[in-house]
């Protein structure tokens, strides 16, 4: 052992440095701390929060029961029956649309793999709930998480092929023409 | 029989009011404690219970006296309860010997009370240590009764740990002894008047400022020690919570939790009182006489000399935190190297060295 390093053993020199340490965050004192149900903090513009179905402007749910989520979803959380509409025989909808939210983990697939749009994923976050069935969402549930999150909607364009927005989708990653 | 009853009046308020104050005390540091680990490590501590969560001590109180009280199956019933108490109680009447302020005496209808101090006795050191020693066996006890291997480990590290370190406790104050020349804290602190070169931490020598006979390595002996004694980190090993969950406490609930971790605090603030009657010339200011003396209110001196000791107190107290907030865990096998190794060592040489000079350099 030198000199230095027995001078630096019998000052606690070591020691002294990291109370400095500590001292001068107490001094500074600027906490990261956010105070959680007081003040919330700014979420990222792309969050994936709470799931929800869609509306047209019209009021007319948006789904039209293709399953596409249901076998999108790598946890198992949707579950579709789809109907024909009654009266119109080529158009189909979404008898019962349930999601188990206690599997879910917001991965965003059911969204992509919509093809038309119906599935939103809100901002909303806090759904602690002391009762795990309260977390079984049925339809009706579902639609008023949109609308309460949505209020602006989209319309509903007549001679619309549903594939339209399926290919959109799943091209969107290639470059886009310019112009 | 009148007589006899007016002094037991004025011993049991006295002890009520010394009881009071330490729990108070003890009260505080807990907030104090969160509150002073958050700013250093850039959290807030408590916020929620009243303003800055000046409340939480209540309401930690509140929900440990109604918490359920579990004994685990298994236990020795009679001493797991006999466990927390021995700590808290002897905690408590380690502070019977503190002066809290300046040796005045009042007469009370014939009868003399020192308003300070509970007890003067002739060898209040020799009774804080003993005291202190008592201590271990609630620890022990309790880690022994718990029926829990966490318990027994921690039992059986504070067993070791407290040996190891009351050694040096003992024989860092050695030191002051001899200087001092007395055993009881008020005539030891009654040594040190009149300045802070006068304080034993420099050795007290009233010609010529060189500190000849400083206390200083006894005084860092004993503080390290003291850090040991009371299980605080970086000597938490008998309650370490990374290793044995909550060490000698595992098993307790409730009300017995709360004794537990109190008499902790409470040793804490017991060993920062006789760290400064003992060093830090106790209640004394750093200055000859006080401030009240000079502009002529020699009546309410004693404010400035409580006021003097709580400061060097909770100065005490300050620094364990803040050495709680710094330092990680020693490992057990560094902790024995330190004590025995070093420690013990620097304390021997202490007395040695004090004791030669005192010889050739009489006070």
């Amino acid at each position: 052992m030198t000199f230095k390093a027995w001078i630096k053993t019998i000052t606690f020199y070591e020691i002294l440095i990291g109370m400095k340490a500590t001292m001068s965050h107490m001094l500074h004192y600027r906490p990261v701390t956010e105070q959680y149900p007081h003040e919330k903090r700014t979420l990222p513009d792309n969050y994936r929060g709470m799931l929800a179905l869609l509306r047209y402007d019209d009021g007319t749910e948006k789904c039209v029961g293709c399953d596409l989520c249901e076998a999108a979803c790598p946890s198992r959380v949707i579950r579709v029956i789809s109907a024909e509409v009654p009266g119109e025989p080529t158009k189909r909808y979404s008898k019962e649309y349930y999601m188990d939210m206690t599997r879910c983990l917001f991965c965003g697939l059911c969204v992509d793999a919509c093809p038309v749009d119906a599935l939103g994923m809100t901002r909303e976050f806090e759904w602690s709930v002391y009762d795990k069935r309260q977390l079984h969402l049925n339809k009706e549930q579902l639609l008023a998480i949109g609308d309460r999150s949505f209020p602006v909607r989209e319309k509903q364009l007549e001679l619309q092929h549903p594939n339209v927005a399926f290919f959109n989708v799943a091209f969107k990653h290639l470059p886009q023409k310019p112009g | 029989m009148t007589e006899l009853s007016l002094r037991l009046a004025v011993t049991f308020a006295q002890i009520l009011a010394e009881m009071s104050i330490v729990m108070i005390t003890v009260a505080t540091l807990t907030y104090f404690e969160r509150k002073v680990l958050g700013w250093m490590q850039d959290r807030m501590g408590p916020m929620e219970v009243g303003p800055y969560g000046l409340l939480q001590p209540v309401a930690d109180g509140i929900k440990l006296f109604f918490k359920e009280d579990i004994v685990p199956a298994g236990a020795n019933k009679a001493m797991f309860a006999l466990a927390p108490m021995l700590t808290m109680v002897v905690a408590m009447i380690g502070f019977a010997v503190i002066p809290f302020g300046p040796n005045i005496t009042l007469d009370i209808y014939g009868i003399t009370i020192k308003p300070f101090v509970v007890a003067d006795i002739n060898i209040g050191v020799l009774y804080i240590l003993a005291i202190a020693s008592i201590g271990a066996y609630g620890i022990i006890l309790g880690g022994w009764a718990s029926n829990s291997k966490y318990s027994l480990l921690g039992g059986l590290r504070a067993a070791a740990q407290v040996i190891s370190y009351e050694l040096n406790v003992g024989l860092a104050l050695v030191g002051v002894l001899m200087l001092a020349g007395t055993l009881s804290l008020v005539q030891i602190t009654e040594a040190q008047s009149g300045g802070f070169w006068h304080w034993f931490i420099w050795g007290g020598r009233p010609d010529g400022f060189f500190p000849i006979h400083t206390q200083i390595f006894a005084f860092v002996v004993f503080i390290i020690s003291a850090v040991a004694e009371t299980n605080r980190i970086p000597f938490d090993l008998p309650e370490a919570e990374s290793e044995l969950v909550a060490g000698f406490f595992t098993e307790y609930s409730g009300m017995r939790f709360a004794f537990f971790v109190s008499a902790e605090y409470a040793n804490m603030t017991l060993v920062s009182c006789v760290a400064s009657a003992l060093f830090l010339g106790g209640w004394n200011a750093p200055y000859p006489g006080t401030i009240f003396e000079y502009i002529g209110l020699e009546q309410l001196a004693w404010v400035e000399h409580i006021v003097w000791f709580a400061a060097k107190v909770y100065f005490f107290l300050f620094l364990f935190i803040w050495i709680r907030a710094t330092l990680p865990r020693l490992r057990y096998d560094q902790l024995m190297r330190f004590g025995w190794k070093v420690m013990l060592p620097i304390a021997l040489a202490n007395i040695i060295i004090t004791s030669f000079t005192l010889y050739f350099f009489p006070r």
